[in-house]
């Protein structure tokens, strides 16, 4: 299997940032944070899930670049499938992250990335399911340098 | 970076880094002037036509943002790897994959 190095150039320098303005959920007595956070966020109710896994290192050393891979037991077939997942980091200035679309009988529902977090939190995954059902999956972080600044 | 060749029906692995500081809109310059967002909002690679795979990204991406995904090899093609960066600008690449 030959393998070709693909460096894509799209454009200019500089150094990263964001700032701080930190989202706080409004904590509703008796319900969970998180859960509040993503109804507010698209009016759903989301069911944790073991099949969906988002995996993240417990402890970073720099919020800059912290490596994520989301995965979703699924088949990948028209009648079932991964239509998209998206992830939130509610403790950052902007608390959307990215969003990932599948396509069934084309790709496999996994990805990769690295992502910026402003501080520790939990970082959520929702996978929405082509049954219309929406999974969710968390993973608490720890950075020791703020991402955003 | 992609596999020149895969077996028919085989999964194969896309591993893409574009150079981009993704400029987040949130900072501030010397003069305490923001500096304007920039960066790469959509990712979009398609094999043979079809979209296989997408990614809208925000300002929480790292700078020069990796994405690693696998696809099923299902017909010899072109796999168009496509980005858009705020403003408007696009960019592609392209890679001809055999499927044996």
């Amino acid at each position: 299997m030959s393998l070709t190095r693909r460096h894509i150039l799209a454009n200019t320098m500089a150094t990263v940032a964001c700032a701080v303005a930190l989202l706080t959920p409004k904590r509703t007595q008796g319900a969970d944070e998180m859960e509040d956070f993503l109804w507010r966020l698209t009016g759903r109710k989301a069911t944790p899930s073991n099949r969906l896994r988002l995996v993240m290192p417990a402890e970073f050393p720099t919020g800059y670049t912290v490596p994520m891979s989301i995965s979703v037991d699924s088949p990948m077939t028209e009648a079932d499938h991964v239509k998209s997942v998206r992830v939130f980091a509610p403790k950052n200035p902007l608390v959307e992250v990215v969003q990932f679309h599948f396509v069934p009988g084309r790709s496999l529902s996994s990805v990769s990335t690295r992502v910026r977090l402003a501080a520790p939190q939990h970082v959520v995954a929702l996978a929405e399911m082509s049954d219309g059902s929406l999974l969710m999956a968390k993973a608490w972080v720890t950075v020791a340098t703020n991402g955003c600044l | 970076m992609v596999p020149g060749s895969v077996a028919k029906n085989e999964v194969f692995t896309v591993k893409a880094i574009i150079q981009h500081q993704m400029e987040t809109g949130l900072r501030t310059d010397s003069a305490g002037k923001t500096i304007p967002r920039k960066i790469i909002n959509q990712f979009v690679c398609r094999y043979g036509e079809l979209e296989v795979f997408r990614a809208d990204l925000h300002e929480a991406v790292s700078a020069n943002p990796f994405l690693e995904f696998q696809l099923l090899a299902t017909e010899n093609g072109r796999l168009e790897f496509s980005w858009r960066e705020d403003g408007g600008a696009t960019y592609s690449l392209f890679h001809d994959i055999v499927v044996t």
